[in-house]
């Protein structure tokens, strides 16, 4: 019935355009919630069978047809649909309707995978975890045909099933293509095959030789490289491969090629190379280039092979073709990377000749640089050689080949500024290209500069200065820390206020990279610390990660530590400011940072002539103390508060451990104040000084500071200068004679002060006028100036004796030293405990004494080392292998290393894991003349327990990295 | 070397990926990166305009075409100059296999022929091709008009 289909299909086009109509309705403009739930059962269909309405292409009728009935029921249904959704209904934002409308959306990647795929491709899981925002984009007018994906409901059962085309008799060269598209979507997807389907798979696709096809056959090469056969299936396809390779075809050759080499082992590469080194020098170059690529391939795993063609590649590198020559030139220098003479021969005849590829250009330029390095500067015209040629390259109408040369001119070692003034100048045009990466490898190159030479990137800080505003943040970071590296102290104020609106809207990782470069700019011009540390203390109150505010808390630190004025203290001109923060503390924080905040109170309250303040603090100690302190002066207050405690702390407890309760009360006079001999050096103590005001003490008080102290007061050790660094004690005498001798080495710039502490343990004996007498035969370089005898020696109460050398200044001198202590010997009577008169001459044999390397270093550390050491950068960087024979273990060789250099392990690498084979140690340390030092320590232990050590040293002068080495090396 | 070479939709979904010297456990991350790399900052841009990015040494050139997105890492000697070379070539040659800036559907529906472009460009981590006139011929097996 002619009619009825007309009729049915018509209607079938009015249903579905109405659908049609609906569903852009529904994407367009407005849905209602009534209108939902009339629309619910179609949305609930369309959801279900999705493929039913959008992958069904709209030019073809629909499957089914109306009755006549129905057909007039829909329509009203549908009409009425469309009348509520354009008159009677408030619209709902665009947005949500998108959103929806995108649940159906029946593109592959978006839609849950199916069960097969959803095990297998596991690994995908992330960037759908990890996927933003999508961007909603999609225009209305799009057909929905369009967003089908070809390869919807795919799954790798099926589409192995399918792959037995490949086996048919006659093959069908379009389908087999389809088919090898939908192995390399699943490969692509991340679907791995098991070892036997790979297998079928690989024999499946060997059949396709067979076919004529060329589209088919280009596929079958990808399809094989795709798979990577083991090596027992190779030899099915080399015969097929090896006929390709010596065909008429050019393509087939280079292909075959292509395809050989990424599957091939050793003992085919023999077979083969015969036929290689023809291709090389073929006149086609898609042939010539791909053996020169499986060359560079093939020479990680056959080198000795592929070295036997560089007749050939040194052929094709005349070649005209461009990427022939490209591909010529990098393969003949891997070959010949390890014969200098080869490769500047190499460059000098490319230099005078043409290079047609910019590629080719740029490799140019590499190899030449790293010529240029190796050979030396022209001591009578201080030319280089090679350096017409760079800056020749400078003007080629590449802007690849311009950087490459650029950045090889900027690079190079000890390059003057006539030699940087054309590659800056170059540079600074690149700054405002409307390329991004020109922008980038502009700005990245110059900040690069301005690590070395500063002054020569000041022309182009009004070009970087505008990029601070670059949309690409990256780009804007780097000329951030460009600017702050090479702006002068004038132009700090207007540049940080520039980075203020700046770091906002930047991420974490830029801001740190941020804040290390205003920590340099801060510590380059220290005057300017208040505006620095104010942008500091501002940015810690943003929000940020941890590593960003870590960055900022270890800056702020590092800059109080070397900028002394940057210490806020009670002397500041603004007190009230930091009064109001500490004394927020005072009510919020727990106990410990209350009881600090209370005392940094109490320190403002003495010092600052407020009344405010001094209200405060005497609160503050009428409340902890009561009426005694009405008694106490203000000189009182200002000792107990700031001034440190000049009793050797062990000197105080041994005295109130022995001190007995009675009616006298303790009194601290009593306590001795010599330093006795204990390994104190270095550590920290806190201690509560008990006097009648009975408040905590200010702080803690370092045993060096008692040391220095005590030197300080001996008037011929005054001209001495500043304290280095005091050692631990040596112990000169076994334990438990007569006399306990111990030696702390005092190292000043050119001095060096030994202080002998002696405890007398004879109680029958007083010991008076005790020197040591030190013979410096051993130590050329150290000349004794002066000697302070110890008066007298009573039984168990130690006493110090001093020998002072003078050295040569900041030299690092050693020498071994013996020691006799000579002194006069009196008897002691046990019922008076007082001396005879008369005494003897007596002496007594001490142990040598060595000044060694170490005693010149002192044990700083570093909070962070990774990024101390990348600040210190690599012009001063020293780096050698050592070996340090057999050893027990690692453990043994790092701890003796570091006792050699006597440095601060850091970051815990000091301790090694048991039974590691190698280790990573850091050390850091300052060494005599205050010269930062950092140490990378790599240790390997192999098999019969042979350690073998890299030592990598960077410090602030090279000479002090050399010395470094000789340490270690005559050790 | 040119460590990744990789296609996304715009919802970060992975349509292609070819990752050379990157160990399998690292690629995941990658993946991850590169995709909240385009989510932060593809959004709006316009066909083919370059972004940049470096991450400790390795550089990241990033680009839209149509609804895919086109991610090239490199390290070494492909630093961002070469990378954007590489990406070039890339993008012209997608839009030569598809006729124009894709939509997704219609580079699923190349995606046989842009797997070839991408076999003939890329080369285990080396660019081995930077002619889009020369790829479209030769993933055709038709030698390059200047032989």
């Amino acid at each position: 019935m002619p009619v009825r289909t007309n009729k049915s299909i018509g209607s079938g086009h009015a249903a579905l355009g109405a659908l049609v109509v609906l569903r852009r309705a529904l994407a367009r403009a407005a849905v209602h919630k009534v209108f939902l739930n009339h629309i619910r059962p179609i949305r609930l269909r369309l959801a279900v069978h999705p493929t039913l309405i959008l992958n069904i292409p709209l030019k073809r009728s629909l499957p089914f047809n109306f009755s006549p009935i129905a057909e007039f029921y829909l329509f009203i249904y549908l009409l009425i649909i469309i009348f509520l959704t354009f008159f009677s209904i408030p619209p709902i934002p665009l947005e949500l309707t998108l959103a929806e409308s995108r649940q159906f959306r029946p593109s592959l990647p978006s839609l849950p995978p199916t069960p097969t795929s959803q095990s297998s491709l596991s690994g995908r899981g992330s960037p759908r975890s990890t996927m933003a925002q999508p961007f909603v984009k999609k225009d209305d007018d799009r057909d929905e045909e369009e967003e089908y994906s070809p390869f919807l409901g795919i799954e790798k059962g099926a589409v192995l099933q399918e792959a037995r085309v490949f086996n048919d008799p006659q093959l069908d060269a379009r389908r087999c293509s389809q088919v090898i598209t939908k192995l390399l979507y699943l490969l692509n997807q991340g679907e791995t095959f098991t070892k036997i389907e790979a297998t079928e798979v690989f024999f499946a696709v060997t059949k396709l030789f067979q076919s004529k096809d060329t589209g088919l056959r280009r596929m079958v090469y990808l399809m094989i490289k795709e798979l990577s056969p083991c090596a027992d299936e190779v030899i099915i396809v080399t015969s097929s491969l090896m006929k390709d390779m010596n065909s008429k075809t050019d393509m087939y050759r280079a292909n075959a090629i292509r395809v050989l080499c990424r599957i091939t082992d050793g003992t085919l590469l023999t077979q083969i190379e015969r036929y290689l080194k023809q291709a090389i020098v073929d006149k086609n170059p898609v042939v010539a280039s791909a053996a020169l690529v499986s060359g560079i391939h093939l020479l990680q795993t056959s080198p000795e092979i592929v070295k036997r063609w560089s007749n050939e590649v040194q052929e094709a590198v005349q070649s005209r073709a461009a990427l022939v020559q490209f591909h010529a030139l990098a393969l003949l220098h891997q070959i010949r990377q390890n014969d200098r003479l080869a490769v500047s021969k190499l460059v000098t005849s490319l230099t005078r000749g043409t290079v047609r590829s910019p590629l080719a250009q740029c490799l140019l330029i590499r190899y030449t640089s790293q010529v240029i390095r190796e050979s030396n500067v022209n001591n009578q015209t201080g030319d280089r050689p090679f350096f017409d040629f760079l800056e020749a390259c400078l003007r080629h109408k590449a802007e690849m080949v311009i950087f490459e040369a650029a950045r090889a001119i900027t690079e190079l070692s000890g390059v003057t500024s006539r030699e940087l003034t054309p590659a800056i100048t170059v540079l600074q045009l690149f700054l405002s290209s409307s390329k991004p990466v020109l922008r980038f490898a502009a700005v990245r190159t110059l900040n690069k500069v301005a690590m070395t030479h500063p002054l020569a990137v000041t022309n182009c800080n009004i070009d970087m200065e505008s990029l601070i505003s670059d949309q690409n943040r990256s780009i804007a970071t780097l000329a951030i820390t460009t600017l702050l590296k090479t702006g002068n102290e004038s132009s700090v104020d207007r540049l940080m206020k520039q980075i203020t609106s700046f770091m906002s809207d930047i991420a974490d990782e830029f801001k740190v990279v941020v804040v290390d470069a205003i920590r340099s700019l801060c510590l380059k011009f220290p005057l300017k610390y208040r505006s620095l540390m104010n942008f500091l203390s501002n940015i810690l109150r943003e929000e940020g990660g941890f590593e960003y505010k870590k960055a900022i808390v270890d800056s702020i630190v590092i800059l109080i530590r070397d900028i002394p004025d940057a210490k806020e203290r009670p002397k500041t001109s603004d007190p009230g400011k930091y009064i109001r923060y500490i004394y927020n503390r005072v009510i919020l924080e727990n106990a410990t940072v209350r009881a600090a905040a209370v005392s940094t109170l109490a320190k403002f309250g003495s010092m600052v002539d407020s009344l405010k303040v001094r209200d405060r603090a005497t609160l503050y100690l009428d409340a902890l103390d009561g009426e005694n302190s009405i008694d106490k002066s203000e000189e009182d207050v200002k000792e107990f508060l700031f001034g440190s405690l000049d009793i050797p702390l062990i000197n105080l407890e041994t005295s109130l451990r022995n001190y007995e309760a009675s009616e006298e009360p303790f009194n601290i006079a009593s306590v001795p104040r010599e330093v006795k001999s204990q390994p104190l050096v270095e550590k920290k103590a806190q201690g509560k000084k008990p006097t009648g005001l009975g408040a905590p003490a200010a702080g803690p008080t370092p045993v060096v500071d008692a040391y220095e102290k005590l030197l300080s007061s001996i008037p011929e050790f005054l001209t001495f200068g500043k304290l280095f660094k005091s050692s631990a004690p040596v112990e000169l005498t076994e334990a438990e004679t007569e006399y306990s001798v111990n030696v702390v080495k005092h190292i000043y710039d050119g001095h060096i002060v030994f202080q002998y502490n002696c405890t007398n343990t004879i109680p029958e004996q007083m010991l008076e006028n005790v020197t040591v007498f030190v013979d410096a035969s051993e130590a050329e370089e150290f000349t004794e100036i002066a000697s302070k005898p110890l008066r007298s020696l009573p039984y168990d109460s130690p006493g110090q004796t001093f020998v002072a050398f003078e050295k040569p200044a900041g030299v690092p001198a050693v020498g071994k030293f013996s020691n006799l202590l000579k002194f006069i010997v009196k008897e002691v009577d046990p019922a008076t405990g007082e001396a005879e008169e008369e005494g003897v001459e007596d002496e007594y044999q001490l142990e040598d004494l060595e000044i060694v390397a170490a005693d010149y270093m002192l044990k700083v550390g570093v909070s962070n080392f990774r990024n101390a050491w990348e600040s210190m950068g690599e012009d001063n960087e020293r780096v050698d292998e050592y070996g340090l024979g057999v050893r027990e273990n690692l453990a043994e060789a790092v701890n003796a290393v570091i006792s050699i250099l006597g440095m601060q392990p850091c970051e815990g690498t000091e301790v090694v894991p048991s039974n590691s084979r190698s280790h990573t140690c850091l050390l850091s340390g300052v060494f005599i003349d205050n010269v930062r030092v950092l140490v990378r320590l790599s240790f390997g232990i192999d098999g019969p327990k042979q350690v073998a050590m890299k030592l990598a040293v960077r410090s602030d002068d090279m000479s002090v990295s050399d010395t470094i080495h000789d340490i270690v090396a005559n050790n | 070397m040119l460590l990744a070479v990789l296609f996304s939709n715009t919802e970060g979904n992975i349509l292609i990926e070819r990752f050379h010297g990157v160990p399998a456990e690292e690629r995941l991350h990658w993946r991850s990166f590169l995709v909240k790399l385009g989510a932060d900052n593809l959004k709006g841009a316009k066909n083919e305009e370059l972004f940049v990015a470096s991450h400790k040494s390795v550089y990241i050139v990033y680009t839209v075409l149509g609804d895919v997105c086109i991610y090239v890492v490199g390290k070494d000697e492909y630093d961002e100059l070469a990378l954007a070379e590489v990406i070039f070539v890339v993008t012209s040659s997608v839009k030569d296999a598809c006729g124009k800036p894709p939509t997704e559907r219609l580079f699923l529906d190349k995606y046989g022929k842009i797997c070839l472009c991408m076999d003939e460009i890329v080369w285990k981590g080396m660019l081995e091709n930077t002619d889009k006139d020369r790829i479209k011929r030769m993933i055709r097996l038709k030698p390059p008009t200047d032989v």
